[in-house]
C-alpha cells in the first residue's frame, strides 16, 4: 500500500520510493513505481530508512506484499528469462543499500525498453553494470559458502552448520545442499540474520526466521564428530607440500573470515 | 597371499602417511562432470567443481587425496615411496576409505575421492583393490560424489574399463616429457605402458559418448574426462619440449588437462637438481598460463615458442611475450574486432572478450566501460583502441611496452603472481626473523 506524504506532487520532483530490506520489498516497491504511472525518470527505489532527506522531494512507503511480488516475478521471468531473473535476485539480496535503485532501472531498461533476455549485456548502463556486480559479489560468496561452510553432527545424526555471510545468500545455499544431502537432515544457521535453512530427509527445505535467539549451547555433538574434525585437521595439515609454503596464497584463496566457522583452522 | 601390513594401525596413523605419501600429485580438481543427486544417497557432482580448503601450500583440497597403500614394488627417483626408501609404510581397507570418504563428504569437507596408489604386489593386483573400494563406495554406501582414480600401467585393461564405469575422471601420469627421462628416472616404468591405458580410456569414453547419445540412461564412463602431470625442472627438458607433448595429449588423447609439477627433490638425489634449490614455481606457473592459451585462446604452441626460443621469458606472461613480438597485430580496435581477436589481446580474458561482443551491441564502448567487464586495462592498454583512440599516448614498440610492463611489475603493481619474481616463495618479513636485529 502506498502512502502519500504529501498531497502536492508536481510532475518535475523526485520521488522515492521507501520499501523494506528483502527481495519481497524490492519486488513490491518496482509493482509500486509502475503503478504510479508516471515513467520512471523521476522515480527512484531507496532500500532502508530514509535517513538522508532531500528537499522537494517526496517520500513514499511501499510495503511488501506477496500478489504484487508474484505478479513482478512473474512478468520479470517471462519477459527477461530466468538467467536475468537470477541475477537480479542475487542484486537483491546483496548487502549494499543501493541495490534498491539498481534492480529498478535495470527491470526498467529491460521490460519498458526491451532489452529482455540481453538485459544484463548492456554493461555500459551504469545501472546495469552495478546490478551486475552486486549480482556477482552475492553470486561469489555462495561459491564461497558452499566451499567453506561445514557441518557438525548432533547426537541424533542430524547435520548442523552456522555461518556469517555479508549477503544473504541462504536462499541460494540451501538449493545446493537440499540435492546433494538428500537423505540427510540438516539446519544451515545464519548467525548474522538469525535465519535458519531447514531441510528434512527426503522433503523440501524452507526457511525460518528466528527473533528469540537460538540456544545453541544447548546443541550436543555425536561421538563420533571430534574424531573427524580431528582427521580433517591432520588431513589439511599433511597435504601441504612444506618446501611450496605460500601463506599468502593459502589467505588470498580462503580469506579469513570464513574460517571462523571452519574446523581446520 | 599374505598381507604384509600390520592390521592394527590406527586410521589417524594410516591417514597421515598416505596423505603425505598423496601429496606431490597435483591433481585436485572436481570439474567436467555434472550429476544431480538421485535420492537414495548423498552426493552430486558440479560442472565447474569446488575446492573446500586451501592447505598451507595455497594450493585447493578438493577431493580427499590419499593413496590406497605406499607399499610399491618400483624404484622411481623422484618418488618418496620408491621401494629403496626407508619410510613408514601403510595400507588402507577399502571399509576405512569408504568411511573416510562418507563421513568427510556429509561435514561437507571435501568434493570426492582420488584415489591413488602404490604398487603392491602387480599393477593388476592393485587395481583391483582399488576397484574394490570404488565398488563399494558407489553400491553399499549409495556415493554419488567424485571419484577421481588413477589407472595403473600394466594393469589388466577389464580392470581399468570397471574403474573407469565407477570413477568421474581417470589419470595416468607421464611423469617425464621425454621417454628417455622416463627411463632414466624410472627404470620400472616404459612410455608405452603410460599411453596404453590413456588410449584405452580415451576410446572408452569416446564409446560411451555413442552409447549415451542412443539410450540416455547408459551408465558413464569417465564423466569427466581423464588429465596427467609431468614433472617440471627434474631434468633439463625445454619448455618447447613440454608444451609440445602437452599439446599432442590435447590433441590425440583428448586429455581433459595436464598438470605440471614443479620438481621437488624429495629423496636429495645427486645426479638431480639440488635439494636445496627452491622448486621452480614461476617457471610453473608459465606454463600453465601457456597450458591455458592452448586450451582456451586458441593459441598453438609454435606461435608461443620455437626451436630457436624453446623457453619462456619469466619476466612476462606468454600471451604479453606473444603480442609484443607481433605488434603488426595491433592495436585492435575494441568496437569491430571479432572475438577471436579480442581473445590475444593481453589483459583480455575470455569471459570479459564475451561481454565486450555482447555490450557493444547497445552502443559503442569506453575505456571506462571496459573496467567493469574485467579488463586489466594496466596490460591492455598498448594494444587496444576504443572508437579509434588509445587511452594514453604509448608507442607501439616492443621495448617500450616490455619496459613499462616489467617496471609495473617491479613496483609490485603490474602482474599479480602468486609468489615473488625470483621464483620464490612470499614470505612475510619479519624483524624478528634470523638476525635482523640481532648483531
Amino acid at each position: 500500500m502506498i502512502i502519500r506524504d504529501r498531497l502536492e506532487i508536481s510532475g518535475m520532483e523526485e520521488k522515492y520510493m521507501i520499501c523494506e530490506d528483502s527481495p519481497e520489498g524490492i519486488f513490491t516497491a518496482i509493482y509500486d513505481a509502475y503503478a504510479l504511472r508516471e515513467g520512471h525518470e523521476h522515480i527512484h527505489i531507496q532500500v532502508g530508512e530514509e535517513d538522508d532527506r532531500r528537499l522537494f522531494a517526496v517520500y513514499l512507503h511501499s510495503s511488501p506484499d506477496l500478489g504484487k511480488t508474484e505478479k513482478v516475478v512473474r512478468t520479470l521471468r517471462r519477459r527477461l528469462g530466468e538467467e536475468v531473473y537470477l541475477t537480479l535476485c542475487q542484486a537483491a539480496a546483496s548487502r549494499y543499500m543501493d541495490k534498491g535503485e539498481a534492480v529498478y532501472r535495470t527491470v526498467v531498461s529491460g521490460i519498458t525498453e526491451g532489452n529482455g533476455r540481453r538485459t544484463m549485456e548492456n554493461l555500459r548502463d551504469p545501472y546495469v553494470a552495478r546490478c551486475f556486480a552486486l549480482a556477482r559479489r552475492t553470486a561469489n560468496e555462495v561459491h564461497h559458502e558452499i566451499e567453506f561452510l561445514r557441518f557438525r553432527e548432533l547426537e541424533q545424526g542430524a547435520l548442523y552448520a552456522k555461518i556469517g555471510p555479508e549477503n544473504n545468500v541462504l536462499p541460494f545455499v540451501m538449493p545446493h545442499f537440499a540435492d546433494r544431502l538428500s537423505v540427510e537432515n540438516f539446519m544451515i544457521h545464519d548467525v548474522g540474520r538469525g535465519l535458519f535453512g531447514v531441510h528434512r530427509a527426503g522433503q523440501t527445505w524452507y526457511l525460518v526466521s528466528d527473533t528469540e535467539g537460538f540456544p545453541e549451547e544447548s546443541l550436543r555433538w555425536s561421538r563420533e564428530e571430534e574424531k573427524y574434525q580431528e582427521l580433517f585437521c591432520l588431513f589439511c595439515r599433511t597435504i601441504g607440500i612444506e618446501e611450496r609454503e605460500n601463506r599468502a596464497l593459502q589467505r588470498q584463496m580462503f580469506p579469513l573470515r570464513f574460517r571462523e566457522y571452519t574446523v581446520e583452522f | 597371499m599374505e598381507a604384509r601390513i600390520a592390521p592394527q594401525m590406527p586410521v589417524m596413523e594410516k591417514l597421515k602417511i598416505l596423505a603425505a605419501a598423496a601429496k606431490y600429485d597435483v591433481s585436485c580438481s572436481s570439474s567436467g562432470s555434472s550429476r544431480r543427486n538421485d535420492g537414495t544417497g548423498i552426493g552430486n557432482t558440479l560442472a565447474a567443481g569446488i575446492c573446500h580448503s586451501f592447505a598451507a601450500d595455497g594450493r585447493c583440497i578438493s577431493l580427499l587425496k590419499i593413496l590406497f597403500t605406499n607399499e610399491c614394488i618400483y624404484d622411481c627417483r623422484y618418488c618418496i615411496n620408491r621401494c629403496s626408501n626407508d619410510v613408514p609404510r601403510a595400507s588402507f581397507t577399502p571399509d576405512e576409505v569408504c568411511s573416510l570418504t562418507m563421513e568427510f563428504y556429509r561435514r561437507n569437507y571435501i568434493e570426492g575421492l582420488f584415489l591413488s596408489s602404490g604398487i603392491l604386489y602387480s599393477p593388476s593386483y592393485t587395481m583391483e583393490l582399488i576397484c574394490e573400494t570404488l565398488h563399494k563406495l558407489r553400491t553399499v554406501h549409495r556415493f554419488q560424489g567424485y571419484i577421481h582414480v588413477k589407472a595403473i600401467p600394466g594393469a589388466d585393461p577389464t580392470l581399468i574399463q570397471r574403474a573407469g564405469y565407477l570413477a568421474d575422471r581417470m589419470s595416468v601420469n607421464l611423469e617425464m616429457a621425454t621417454a628417455e627421462g622416463l627411463k632414466e628416472m624410472a627404470p620400472n616404468k616404459h612410455r608405452k605402458n603410460i599411453l596404453q591405458p590413456m588410449r584405452q580410456i580415451q576410446n572408452g569414453i569416446t564409446a560411451n559418448q555413442n552409447e549415451l547419445a542412443l539410450y540416455r540412461h547408459a551408465p558413464h564412463f569417465c564423466e569427466a574426462g581423464q588429465s596427467t602431470q609431468m614433472v617440471i625442472g627434474a631434468l633439463p627438458e625445454s619448455d618447447y619440449q613440454i608444451m609440445s607433448v602437452a599439446e599432442n595429449l590435447y590433441d590425440k588423447f583428448s586429455l581433459k588437462r595436464v598438470y605440471y609439477s614443479a620438481f621437488v627433490n624429495v629423496n636429495g638425489d645427486k645426479a638431480l637438481p639440488a635439494a636445496a634449490s627452491e622448486p621452480p614455481l614461476l617457471r610453473e606457473h608459465r606454463l600453465y598460463q601457456a597450458d591455458w592459451l592452448l586450451r582456451f585462446y586458441d593459441f598453438r604452441v609454435e606461435e608461443l615458442l620455437t626451436q630457436d626460443r624453446p623457453n619462456f621469458n619469466l619476466a612476462i606472461d606468454p600471451k604479453t611475450d606473444w603480442a609484443v613480438r607481433h605488434l603488426e597485430n595491433f592495436p585492435v580496435e575494441i568496437n569491430r574486432a571479432d572475438y577471436r581477436t579480442l581473445l590475444r589481446v593481453p589483459g583480455v580474458g575470455v569471459k570479459s572478450a564475451r561481454r565486450i561482443v555482447a555490450a557493444r551491441r547497445f552502443g559503442s564502448l569506453r575505456f571506462e566501460d571496459l573496467k567493469k567487464m574485467g579488463v586489466v586495462l594496466k596490460r591492455a592498454l598498448y594494444f587496444i583502441t576504443c572508437s579509434g583512440r588509445m587511452m594514453y599516448p604509448t608507442r607501439l614498440e616492443e621495448d617500450y611496452i616490455v619496459r613499462n610492463l616489467t617496471y609495473q611489475n617491479q613496483m609490485g603493481r603490474g602482474e599479480k603472481l602468486p609468489f615473488m619474481t625470483d621464483g620464490t616463495v612470499y614470505r612475510q618479513m619479519s624483524l624478528w626473523d634470523d638476525g635482523l636485529l640481532s648483531g
